[in-house]
């Protein structure tokens, strides 16, 4: 009897994960592969004809000048992440030196993240603004008398967005570096102190390649979560001055629903998910060979 | 002594170190307070440079025409915090129930099933906008707040999270209660999510917030203006106001205001479940 019960609470497992594996499959797993599908179709919106296509899609794409400049300012956005990480370990080994105010500074730090969405991208939009802005304001202040159009001329509108994007993910990184930090022995450290290694050589060679598996990580989790955005630009410039802002994920969604091309849309959507792909390779790869442990 | 010594030498350093934090801090935040300080000015005084603070005609007058009149934010208000307040309960426990199955019960076929959850995370949200699309027209549901939340029900992430934290509690308290003849539901209702109610907390104020800034799936699933949140309900106020700088930030600051106080809330459960998701995942 014991063992028919025991078995019978095991197939409960089906239980516990059944509502959640029907969203999975309603909204992950169909999708993506209804997805997949319209990659070799010209689907468009409104548009009741539609046709197989084959391999147009993907020609079309691999011709497709845009593509690659979104491709480039793709790149372009990833420069945030390494930045916002180093500034993020940073701010975490300062604050987790003996001084004051310690929570209160944590807590600052961290805010742009937790609150930030579209409507401090409309924020950054006003303190940009080149003519009368406050940041070109405190720019002239200081005696630059040629500041930067930031998010209005298409030499400096990637470099504003990376700048609003540091700001959004150092505070998560911080929080995540601090929390490593706790792990590192202070008896190590103490060690290092009593061997004569003065403060920078401690940070080199001893804390930072103690917390490279959390640097691995942000790099890794920050780059995906990166690819995967485009709110703040859709938001603050709708990709331009010129394309000069339009990375891939809102080329996706431009071509989705502002051209009604959702086979093309398809298409460059899975071009981004190779992206992630590949970067989650690495990372398998990665853990292993580059991080000490 | 020696203590003491210590100690007082230490002090100006410190103090030293905790200002320059402090002053770069008050950078960090210095958005926020722009917004709100912008928000109660008059026009005039905007883009005045140096910039005054504290606003030298302070006026209400922005933010009552950000509540009132036609397109008030009340209604964009009750939007999201009905999408957020369904999608939190329902997010939640639903992936509590899913973290349940994968970190107590051995079924078969458990570690692939969860290989497959977890490959879900690399599918960028892009991929999935046009199918949904045509999907939620199809089933009827395009241009409804089912849109959002019937997805937003869904969290990878919570499972994952909650799956951690489950693995983290001692067998040897379900065993005996199951020696004593309780099943499963009883022993996750009973006795694991009392347990959790920590990490419960943290994963709600985190979905909480992911829900309620979110503008990407609003701007693909609603077209109705009755229907916006006020990610897009903001957006709609700057293409309509786009000269009126004070207004903008009025309704920036209804934006950001309450995840602020959101945060000063739940600031401990927040860092520690991104914490443990991240360091121990």
């Amino acid at each position: 009897m014991n063992n028919h019960w025991m078995r019978r609470q095991r197939g409960l497992g089906y239980v516990f994960i059944g509502p959640s594996m029907i969203g999975v499959l309603l909204f992950f797993l169909i999708p993506a592969a209804y997805s997949l599908g319209l990659v070799f179709t010209d689907y468009k919106f409104m548009n009741p004809k539609v046709g197989f296509v084959g391999l147009d899609n993907i020609t079309r794409m691999l011709h497709d000048k845009l593509f690659y400049l979104s491709l480039k300012n793709t790149v372009l956005f990833l420069v945030a992440v390494p930045l916002s990480i180093a500034l993020g370990f940073v701010v975490a080994v300062i604050l987790n030196q003996r001084i004051y105010l310690k929570k209160l500074l944590r807590a600052l730090y961290f805010m742009p993240y937790i609150t930030s969405g579209v409507a401090v991208a409309f924020v950054w939009m006003l303190l940009f603004q080149p003519k009368q802005g406050p940041i070109n304001g405190f720019l002239r202040g200081i005696g630059i008398e040629h500041p930067p159009g930031w998010l209005s001329t298409t030499a400096s509108s990637m470099f504003a967005i990376d700048i609003i994007w540091i700001w959004f993910l150092m505070g998560y990184n911080m929080i995540i570096y601090l929390a490593a930090l706790q792990e590192v022995s202070p008896e190590l450290l103490e060690a290092a102190k009593i061997d004569g290694a003065r403060a920078g050589q401690l940070l080199r060679k001893i804390i930072w390649p103690l917390v490279s598996p959390t640097t691995f990580l942000l790099l890794v989790t920050g780059m995906i979560m990166t690819i995967k955005t485009f709110g703040i630009i859709q938001a603050t410039t709708q990709g331009g001055p010129g394309n000069s802002t339009t990375i891939l994920s809102l080329y996706v969604y431009q071509n989705a629903f502002r051209y009604y091309d959702m086979g093309y849309a398809a298409t460059i959507s899975w071009a981004l998910f190779i992206i992630i792909l590949i970067i989650t390779v690495i990372q398998w790869i990665g853990q292993k060979r580059w991080v000490h442990y | 002594m020696e203590l003491q010594k210590r100690l007082l030498a230490g002090t100006p350093g410190r103090l030293m170190v905790t200002l320059i934090m402090l002053a770069l801090a008050i950078v960090m935040v210095m958005p926020f307070l722009w917004m709100i300080s912008t928000s109660l000015k008059t026009p005039t005084e905007v883009f005045k440079y140096p910039i005054e603070w504290i606003p030298a005609h302070p006026t209400w007058e922005h933010h009552l025409k950000v509540w009132t009149g036609p397109k008030s934010f009340g209604t964009y208000y009750l939007n999201s915090l009905k999408i957020a307040l369904i999608g939190m309960a329902g997010a939640t426990f639903l992936s509590a129930f899913a973290a349940y199955g994968f970190a107590r019960i051995e079924f078969k076929g458990r570690n692939a099933l969860f290989m497959l959850y977890l490959s879900m995370m690399m599918i960028p949200p892009q991929v999935l906008f046009v199918p949904k699309f045509i999907m939620f027209e199809w089933a009827g549901i395009y241009n409804t707040h089912l849109a959002l939340i019937l997805p937003g029900l869904f969290t990878i992430f919570g499972v994952f999270m909650l799956r951690q934290f489950f693995l983290s509690i001692p067998h040897e308290i379900s065993e005996s209660a199951f020696i004593d003849g309780a099943g499963h539901f009883r022993i996750f209702f009973r006795l694991i999510l009392p347990l959790a109610k920590p990490a419960l907390a943290t994963l709600a104020i985190i979905d909480f917030s992911w829900q309620w800034n979110d503008y990407e799936n609003a701007l693909v699933f609603l077209i109705d203006e009755r229907l916006y949140t006020i990610p897009l309900g903001l957006q709609n106020f700057i293409l309509e106001n786009t000269v009126d700088y004070n207004g903008m930030m009025a309704a920036a600051s209804a934006g950001i205001i309450p995840m602020i106080v959101v945060f000063a809330i739940g600031q401990r459960y927040i860092i520690q479940g991104l914490t443990n998701s991240a360091v121990k995942g």
